[in-house]
């Protein structure tokens, strides 16, 4: 009822906020940005997510906690594009793709965790989704950061409402905390994914070529 | 016509003698030997407790006109335990392989069943044609959030068995160890050593998934190990090797970002390069000229006999001073 009132109000509030003035405003973007940089934020990312995850499992209780649940994924509307992909499909990835695709990912990502900020029981919860949270956006802005140095635009925002429409609020409590258990494997799955895709990207464009097109561009 | 008849170690066995009656006078065989008849309850054959030996040709033949009346193959075993399995990806992202077998064997035939899970979706693992009891699977999709179930199931004549194995993509992945492990003195560097090694050839692609690689290395004489973890490259210098001593090296393997380490390479021994002793090299030099020509003994140089490249143990050392002497005496009689 209304809870998914709220849901989709503060996503839409999070989410619609452009994030270049966010990158205008840092310092540490631009010429600093590399691949190598974000390769390790993915790193570090993941690595957090592995107690936050065990964390924030434990608070949802059995059985999202036990180690070998195994759920089948519901028929419920994809809210994340899924890091799964066909190999031979991900090897072609153009640079641009493959960033985009990260960059988007991310971006909802953290959309949906910020929300699950607000609405978590325990301090202590609280306090870890922040600080994650807060390493997340700046994995998103050094993506970012990557791409503008690449001269890529960025995709435009988080593709309208994160939450479209179509997709049914969770009616009980068990099913609410199945979304948040397929949100952190998601999150878990990109992670594994984007080291991937940055390996790739690190072969592809190395550093030297992104310092020099910024001075191209006169930054 | 002919059976065969699977029994359990332990269980008790009654042959009948086909279609004859209980007080028919038989007599029953067993690898073309005559049984007792001890044995017999009447035309039956009882096998009591029976074990692995037992398992044989019995055959049945009708007292006086001595016609084989039923013949049977009694193979005497076990029904399966819980099978072990393991599921691995040495070569990610092509896919994985999964081999099982028995912890101890039934002594019969058995039939291996494995299937694969993923999602909703079956999927088909080959089997291989060496090693047996081996399959593998190629990945479709690469990144999946959806764990993969294996179900091994085991069946014989005395019982069935399965285990199960589930889990994620990334888990699995464990490389082979690296190949072609050489460890080498560096002239003139007492104190250092050349190893260098290649990815294992069944990683197929180390350009988008590269590999890091842990070093370990001790003299033959500590028991404590050096560790060395290198995030690229296919080389390293130790330099705080002890100077003479031999040294024992082995290499890991791990996806630089998921899964666990490879077990450890084949280990290679070397000694760094060590200095010539001053006297020895002088004997040589004086005992080359003169019983080059005229010694039957092969003394090469001594230097020769010391620099054996990259397997130089500590006993090479005792050959030099043997060598050395053995040239020194046979140049004394030349004198």
């Amino acid at each position: 009822g209304d809870s998914w009132g709220i849901f989709t109000f503060l996503c839409a509030a999070l989410c619609n906020l452009p994030a270049l003035p966010a990158l205008n405003c840092s310092e540490e973007l631009g010429a600093g940005q590399s691949i190598q940089q974000t390769y390790d934020l993915t790193r570090y990312l993941e690595h957090q997510l592995r107690t936050l995850a065990g964390t924030y499992l434990n608070y949802l209780g059995p059985p999202f906690n036990e180690p070998d649940f195994n759920p089948p994924r519901l028929a419920r509307a994809e809210r994340v594009p899924s890091a799964t992909v066909d190999l031979d499909l991900w090897r072609g990835l153009t640079d641009n793709a493959r960033l985009a695709a990260n960059y988007r990912a991310y971006s909802r990502l953290l959309c949906y965790l910020r929300v699950l900020d607000e609405q978590v029981g325990t301090a202590e919860l609280r306090h870890r989704l922040a600080h994650f949270c807060a390493s997340l956006q700046g994995l998103v802005l050094s993506i970012g950061g990557v791409m503008s140095s690449l001269g890529y635009p960025l995709p435009a925002g988080p593709a309208g409402t994160p939450a479209p429409p179509g997709a049914p609020a969770a009616p009980n409590d068990f099913l609410k905390k199945m979304d948040d258990f397929w949100l952190l494997k998601e999150l878990q799955t990109w992670l594994w994914r984007s080291a991937k895709d940055f390996n790739r990207l690190k072969k592809k464009v190395p550093p030297a070529v992104v310092t020099l097109r910024l001075e191209a561009r006169g930054f | 016509d002919s059976h065969t008849q699977y029994e359990r170690v332990g269980a008790d066995v009654t042959m009948k003698c086909g279609s004859m009656d209980w007080d028919a006078a038989v007599t029953w065989t067993v690898n073309g030997t005559d049984i007792d008849e001890s044995h017999l309850n009447g035309s039956y054959l009882i096998l009591k407790n029976v074990n692995l030996s037992q398992s044989g040709q019995y055959a049945c033949y009708e007292g006086s006109s001595w016609h084989l009346k039923y013949q049977t193959s009694l193979r005497v075993g076990m029904p399966p335990k819980e099978p072990v399995l393991m599921c691995r990806s040495n070569n990610y992202p092509k896919g994985f392989y999964c081999s099982w077998h028995l912890p101890t064997p039934t002594y019969i035939p058995n039939i291996f069943n494995i299937s694969v899970i993923h999602g909703t979706k079956d999927m088909v693992c080959e089997k291989d044609a060496t090693p047996k009891n081996r399959c593998h699977i190629r990945y479709l999709q690469l990144f999946s959030t959806v764990k993969y179930k294996v179900t091994l199931t085991v069946t014989n004549p005395l019982g069935k068995n399965f285990t199960t194995l589930t889990f994620d993509e990334f888990a699995i992945v464990k490389p082979d160890p690296p190949e072609s492990v050489v460890a080498k003195p560096v002239p003139n560097n007492p104190r250092r050593l050349e190893v260098s090694w290649q990815n294992p050839s069944s990683w197929p692609d180390p350009e988008s998934f590269p590999l890091k690689f842990f070093l370990r290395y001790r003299p033959l004489i500590l028991d404590q190990w050096q560790h060395v973890e290198l995030s690229d490259g296919t080389s390293h210098t130790i330099t705080d090797a002890y100077a003479g001593k031999e040294y024992i090296i082995q290499v890991a393997a791990k996806d630089n970002d998921i899964g666990t380490w490879s077990d450890w390479s084949v280990a290679v021994h070397a000694t760094p390069w060590t200095e010539e002793p001053k006297h020895l090299t002088t004997e040589a030099q004086i005992t080359e000229t003169t019983s080059a020509s005229t010694s039957s003994f092969m003394a090469p140089p001594t230097t020769k006999i010391c620099d054996k490249g990259a397997v130089v143990g500590s006993g090479a050392v005792a050959v030099c001073w043997t060598a050395g002497l053995v040239v020194a005496a046979y140049s004394v009689l030349f004198i």
